[in-house]
């Protein structure tokens, strides 16, 4: 009932952000431990791990930029203000509760919500600190583990749809469950961290019941 | 919240919202949902962290951009200690106001409770009294309060509806809806939803159109479409 719906966006760009194949990007990751240089940056205002931070991801962020905005000038202000409130605020970053490039992502698209909101000049209205918490809504036990599913039950009934799961969920659902790979050899074959190797597997099962009971509910 | 949350928004509502592209009132809705659910909670902090894996993922060129002057730029500024920073963040979130309507009391969810502020007067008709939040100009964003036993008029949607129940309960031809559950009308669906005996309802609307009424009587009352719209 509730998914064939289209909703209507405030902008026109194309919906995920797509896989993308880059065998070089994967080697960095893997080097490299964001989340300490953001501490640094956050303890002793370490400028040499601000400027390895602010290479990796600002040519990413201006990617992203250029795919939601289709703009340079746009893009390139969305990456400024990003990577300041991470210079800024790099104090409220905290480890123990996700990754560095998730904590950016969200301001990036924070940043993006209010550019775009400015622009249309509506500016008593719903604001990025409207539509997302500031931090942690508390732990929860998770009511989609895996651990629930009855493996063969997917076999049979979840693999046959497994061909309708996002490309990024598809590649992780099909090593853990066709290849019977473990959560961690998943993390590293495909270099990203074992918590989206997780965040997929839960998505996939979400998406997949969706599938299968033709609606969330 | 001691019941369970039946009714929630689809995967790919979840997905726009976590990557910011829905329009700001539809995201609204979703976003007060949020709050109340933590299925979706769990959902959205998957969705998060899959979007931002794949934005570090990007292949990216080597380009012409002066990225050491926005550098300079940037670290001549001054950091935030660590209470400033919070204050900040803070600002935004004041204690929740709570909603009076009927000599009685609501807290709205997190997402609401600076809109909801700043809602409109109170219009009452029937036992329904109703009151506008800001919003763009493409949709319709209200509180909408309904007495115990009372019935909306019948309607048709023009465009999309969303009704999000925030505390209270109401059921309309296809089932029964309580705080956290989110219906989504397209423009197909009628329905008369109506409140029990025993239960007023206090819900959020976000209507992208018009509603049409369908019964006579109602739809020769235009100034019911100007309380809905
Ligand atoms: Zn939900």
């Amino acid at each position: 009932m509730l998914k064939s719906i289209n909703v209507p966006r405030h902008d026109r760009v194309p919906s995920l952000i797509p896989d993308t194949q880059a065998s070089m990007t994967r080697q960095e990751i893997a080097n490299n431990n964001w989340e300490e240089a953001l501490t640094f940056v956050a303890l002793q205002r370490d400028r040499s791990a601000y400027a390895e931070l602010f290479s990796y991801f600002a040519p990413r962020l201006k990617a992203f930029g250029m795919k939601m905005f289709g703009n340079e000038q746009q893009a390139l202000e969305m990456v400024q203000d990003t990577m300041l409130n991470v210079w800024k605020k790099a104090a409220l970053f905290d480890a123990s509760r996700g990754c560095a490039s998730t904590w950016i992502f969200t301001i990036a698209r924070n940043v993006r919500f209010d550019m775009l909101r400015k622009k249309q000049s509506r500016k008593d209205d719903v604001s990025a600190d409207d539509l997302w918490l500031n931090g942690e809504y508390p732990e929860q036990e998770a009511d989609t583990d895996a651990s629930q599913w009855d493996t063969q039950l997917l076999m049979e009934k979840l693999a046959p749809h497994f061909a309708s799961l996002p490309p990024a969920q598809r590649e992780v659902m099909e090593r853990v469950y066709l290849q019977e790979k473990s959560h961690q050899e998943v993390s590293d074959e495909l270099a990203i961290p074992l918590g989206t190797v997780k965040s997929r597997i839960r998505l996939a099962l979400d998406r997949l019941r969706e599938a299968l009971d033709g609606a969330r509910n | 919240m001691a019941h369970a949350i039946k009714f929630h928004p689809g995967m790919s509502l979840l997905e726009q919202h976590a990557e910011g592209s829905l329009s700001a009132d539809v995201a609204l809705a979703v976003a007060a949902h949020i709050d109340l659910c933590p299925h979706c909670q769990q959902l959205s902090r998957d969705i998060t962290a899959d979007l931002a894996c794949q934005l570090t993922q990007q292949p990216v060129k080597t380009n012409t951009t002066d990225w050491q002057h926005m550098l300079n730029d940037i670290m001549a500024q001054p950091q935030l200690s660590k209470q400033a920073a919070a204050t900040q963040a803070q600002l935004s979130a004041q204690a929740a106001e709570p909603i009076i309507v009927n000599q009685r009391e609501f807290v709205v969810p997190r997402a609401l409770q600076r809109l909801a502020a700043n809602h409109g007067k109170w219009l009452h008709l029937g036992g329904i009294a109703t009151a506008k939040l800001p919003a763009g100009n493409d949709y319709h964003v209200s509180l909408l309060y309904i007495s115990k036993d009372t019935e909306v008029p019948q309607h048709t949607h023009l465009g999309l509806e969303m009704t999000l129940v925030l505390a209270g309960k109401i059921v309309d031809e296809n089932g029964e809806y309580k705080a956290g559950d989110l219906l989504i009308n397209s423009p197909d669906d009628t329905h008369t939803p109506r409140t029990m005996a025993d239960e007023d309802c206090l819900c959020l609307s976000v209507l992208s159109a018009p509603l049409k009424f369908k019964k006579g009587l109602t739809r020769l009352l235009n100034p019911l479409q100007q309380f809905f719209y």
